[in-house]
């Protein structure tokens, strides 16, 4: 019998350790950058990072969700709403309407069960338009074309507490994904992704572990949401259309669906480009384009894989052999 | 009587127009698998380029109908070759190259024409009186248009050597490249036609309805809907499918106001998709 040796790697403790130093490092950020304008920033990075890996989460099912930006807007709507006609505090709010969100989102995700990969996607892009046009119809209720004012300041005007507000629910809710997908739950479901014939054969009941992951999915959603709403203070219907809910999908493919980092990487690199880019006013939408070219045709695998694309073009050098691309 | 008519030719031209721009993204995605999401931007280019040639080049109408047509497909061509080709048969890159598309022609109309609601010049004066009906000849000539170029098409596509080949390609790519069938060849050409036949609705309803650089987004979801209802596959369905949400478009505004009746109409086509998820005409295909 092989007697079983604990393994002592340093990287196990080396990865965590390292993370975790990010995680401070981001937290003396405000000692270092005095403007408030770069804290509004860098909170909205933090409100759809919990955004774009909670849309990653959803697709480790193998099905595409083109519905989370209004999945992220039902959460804000809710909240905002609570906030404005009811007169909830946020730390109730918040986890409401979160909670309601991730009920909407299994509701949702019952029928919408029975239809994978491309019909699936096509279901909720239909799906995410028709919630924008109820938020359209609304009226008084949701404000309608004009939006909707007046939702209850969370922390005073205090951009600081913002801050370490927003960093406290983005960490928590990255390690929860990040926990989520090595629980029972998420390897059924990457089962669930490689074959669902297979999967349902050995006893994985495919439909209820994908209305469950979209619940996962969506109490996400909402929580960046509500939490966009009681920061914001203003919702407007456009922040949750059809081409936010694309953004969204562009965050996590341009960082790389495969890796977990992929999302949090997409986010950052995307929304910092897109804010240093805005003193070229109507230009700047370029910008974004450009890279998302760049990502298409140079990195298959998003800009997680530029490290060991560098690194093979180097070690390919050193052979004497060119790279073949990949078709 | 006045309501009723307005409201059967407002149906017939959402229909024909929602057809004409579908069925371009329709054989491309039935051949290829390529999901157009910048078909919508085309089609919105192709409206101010027939606006940019009637207003600024002093062009003849009816030919900067065809000129629109000539440059809108050589740019699918382009886009075909350079941008869909080496993508095919992955999903999440192709949408990356729609969106980034998608972005660059909205950014770039407006920055040279800027955001507001521009119009084409109408085809034709006149009202059509018959009775008490009156309707204007620029409804029907948009009509008519839109008739005659899907009577060509469907021609083109089952009685032409080159549409069978298109149809050939769409029910087996590989049975077809081993019957020696140009694919790279015909596929360039469905791409020349699905654009010019997006940028002509786009002329079209730029002087029926008017041009805003974001209108693409508003036929996109239309022709996802309208592909998706009649099924991947086929034809048939795509006219059938345009009728119904031709029909849900111009009668349910009668009965509730503005967003209501988008969102019933919404909610429609999603109960209709989960009934039936390969659409009414089509075939399931795994992906």
């Amino acid at each position: 019998m092989i007697k079983q040796v604990p393994i002592k790697d340093r990287r196990n403790v080396a990865k965590p350790a390292l993370l975790a130093g990010l995680v401070v490092i981001i937290a003396l950020l405000p000692l270092v950058l005095n403007s408030t304008y770069m804290l509004h920033i860098i909170i909205l990075i933090f409100i759809y990072n919990i955004a774009a890996v909670s849309l990653r989460t959803i697709t480790i099912s193998g099905q595409f969700p083109l519905a989370h930006g209004a999945f992220m807007g039902i959460g804000a709507y809710l909240a905002g709403m609570a906030s404005k006609w009811l007169g909830w505090p946020f730390w109730i709010t918040i986890p409401a309407a979160a909670i309601v969100t991730a009920g909407i989102g299994m509701l949702i995700g019952y029928p919408f069960a029975r239809l994978r990969a491309l019909y699936y996607a096509m279901g909720s892009l239909f799906f995410g338009i028709g919630v924008i046009f109820i938020v359209y119809a609304g009226g008084i209720w949701t404000g309608g074309y004009a939006g909707l004012i007046g939702i209850g300041p969370m922390l005073g005007s205090s951009k600081l507490a913002h801050y370490y507000f927003f960093l406290g629910l983005a960490v928590v809710s990255i390690i929860a994904l990040y926990r989520f997908e090595f629980c029972r739950l998420g390897v059924n479901l990457k089962a669930i992704a490689q074959s669902h014939l297979a999967a349902s054969s050995v006893g994985i009941n495919e439909g209820w572990y994908r209305i469950q992951v979209v619940g996962v999915g969506c109490f996400f959603a909402g929580l960046a949401g509500a939490g966009y709403a009681h920061y914001n203070t203003v919702l407007s219907p456009v922040t949750f259309n059809f081409m936010a809910t694309l953004w969204l999908v562009m965050y996590v493919l341009i960082g790389g669906i495969d890796s977990f980092a992929g999302p949090i990487i997409g986010t950052t690199v995307l929304m910092i480009i897109s804010e240093f880019s805005r003193d070229l006013k109507e230009y700047s939408p370029y910008i974004s384009a450009v890279l998302l070219l760049i990502v298409v045709y140079l990195m298959p695998q998003g800009l997680v894989s530029l490290p060991r694309l560098i690194r093979s073009a180097f070690t390919e050098r050193k052979k004497g052999k060119r790279i073949a691309h990949a078709p | 009587m006045e309501l009723a008519v307005a409201t059967v030719t407002n149906l017939l031209i959402l229909s024909s127009m929602y057809i004409l721009v579908a069925l371009g993204f329709a054989f491309l995605f039935n051949m290829l698998g390529i999901l157009n999401l910048a078909h919508g931007v085309i089609y919105m280019l192709g409206g101010y380029i027939g606006l940019a040639l009637i207003s600024a080049m002093g062009v003849n109408q009816w030919a900067a109908l065809i000129i629109t047509a000539v440059i809108m497909g050589a740019f699918g061509i382009f886009l075909e070759r350079f941008c869909f080709r080496p993508f095919v048969g992955n999903f999440n890159r192709i949408v990356m190259v729609c969106v980034a598309i998608i972005v660059i022609l909205q950014t770039t109309v407006n920055i040279l024409v800027g955001t507001q609601i521009l119009s084409l010049p109408p085809f034709v004066e006149g009202v059509l009186r018959v009775g008490l009906a009156s309707v204007s000849y620029e409804r029907i000539v948009t009509f008519a248009i839109g008739a005659f170029l899907l009577a060509v098409v469907m021609w083109f596509v089952n009685r032409a050597k080159w549409g069978q080949q298109m149809q050939a390609i769409s029910q087996d790519i590989l049975g077809a490249f081993l019957q020696g069938i140009n694919v790279h060849r015909i596929s360039a050409l469905t791409s020349f036609i699905g654009c010019a036949l997006a940028a002509i609705a786009g002329c079209l309803i730029g002087a029926y309805l008017g041009l805003g650089p974001y209108m693409g987004d508003f036929i996109l979801v239309k022709i996802l809907m309208l592909v998706f209802l009649a099924g991947i596959g086929s034809i048939r369905g795509i006219f059938i499918a345009g009728l119904v949400l031709g029909t849900l478009d111009s009668v349910l505004p009668l009965m509730t106001s503005g967003a209501a009746s988008d969102a019933v109409a919404v909610g429609i086509v999603v109960v209709l998709l989960l009934i039936r998820p390969q659409g009414f005409f089509g075939y399931e295909v795994e992906m």
